[in-house]
């Protein structure tokens, strides 16, 4: 019995492994380690849920604990991360390919973020989820939901303008 | 949506590259599972040992209390003197005359009445000069 519990959890990280560590590194704003010590953290806490939420929704109980804990990480002093007015420099195109210039200009944007904005919109746009499970899984009302995700979209069209220009 | 929240949509999914899940992240999945497993053991033990030595100190407050009330103990007298108990009014009686009462107490018509002196006064006063 616990075998199999053991393997059915083992089969869903594998299977899940790579879309929860790219979610995981959106919701830190691109810091890979943070982002699998995200992980790690979140999948440790679904291992001792497992029996109640393998039939039921694993992916949506992962998620919400990993945004409720980037929110907390967040927090935390020793990280030593802090907004700043311009954004940090990026790779010249020449030296890097383009579309990692383009993802290191995304994460630095997301970095600008409050916690709940970059889980917001992450949820939003990447998951494709809608708000009421946006605000679900961020442990607030819609509304709230609602407003986060559009400040940090809002945020985003400043500090993305001359990645994403807009249409004549 | 708008051109941008597509274009921001793009750029996300975009990002994404393929990790696979390896024999690292295996072993360390299962570190954390093994240490969270001995965290919560541990807090258990913790609880259950605070919880006995709670109740065993409040066991030991309550059996050395020297101000317990001793069930054989005579209770407390009252203070004052009790008041004598009220006539008993029943519905439809009439109220108990005042005369009745009075004549039926032999000691309050004794000490009322003025043929009551003693007789010892007026024989003093019979034989005197």
């Amino acid at each position: 019995m616990a075998q199999a519990r053991a393997s059915e959890f083992d089969e869903f990280v594998a299977s899940r492994w790579s879309a929860l560590m790219h979610l995981a590194r959106l919701l830190v704003g691109g810091d890979r380690h943070r982002a699998e010590d995200l992980l790690q953290e979140s999948l440790v806490k679904l291992w001792f849920v497992w029996p109640r939420v393998a039939d039921d929704a694993p992916e949506p109980y992962v998620r919400k604990v990993m945004v409720r804990a980037a929110a907390r990480s967040s927090r935390r002093r020793w990280w030593g991360e802090r907004p700043v007015e311009r954004m940090p420099e990026v790779a010249s195109a020449g030296d890097v390919s383009a579309d990692v210039a383009e993802r290191s200009r995304l994460e630095a944007a997301l970095v600008q973020l409050s916690p709940k904005q970059r889980a917001a919109v992450v949820l939003r746009y990447y998951q494709d989820l809608p708000e009421g499970q946006v605000a679900e899984a961020l442990g607030c009302p819609v509304g709230t939901a609602r407003s986060h995700a559009a400040r940090g979209v809002a945020r985003l069209r400043q500090l993305l303008a001359d990645v994403i220009e807009p249409v004549q | 949506m708008d051109h941008f929240e597509r274009q921001l949509a793009r750029m996300m999914h975009d990002a994404e590259e393929p990790a696979p899940f390896g024999p690292r992240h295996r072993k360390r999945l299962r570190e954390g599972v093994s240490a969270r497993r001995r965290a919560r053991a541990a807090k258990r033990a913790v609880g259950s040992v605070l919880t006995l030595a709670g109740l065993s100190v409040g066991l030991f407050l309550l059996s050395g209390d020297p101000t317990r009330a001793e069930p054989g103990e005579p209770r407390p007298l009252p203070a004052t003197r009790p008041s004598p108990p009220s006539p008993v009014m029943t519905p439809g009686a009439a109220s108990p005359s005042p005369t009745s009462t009075e004549t039926s107490d032999p000691r309050a018509t004794a000490t009322r009445s003025p043929t009551s002196a003693p007789p010892s006064d007026t024989e003093t006063t019979q034989n005197a000069p």
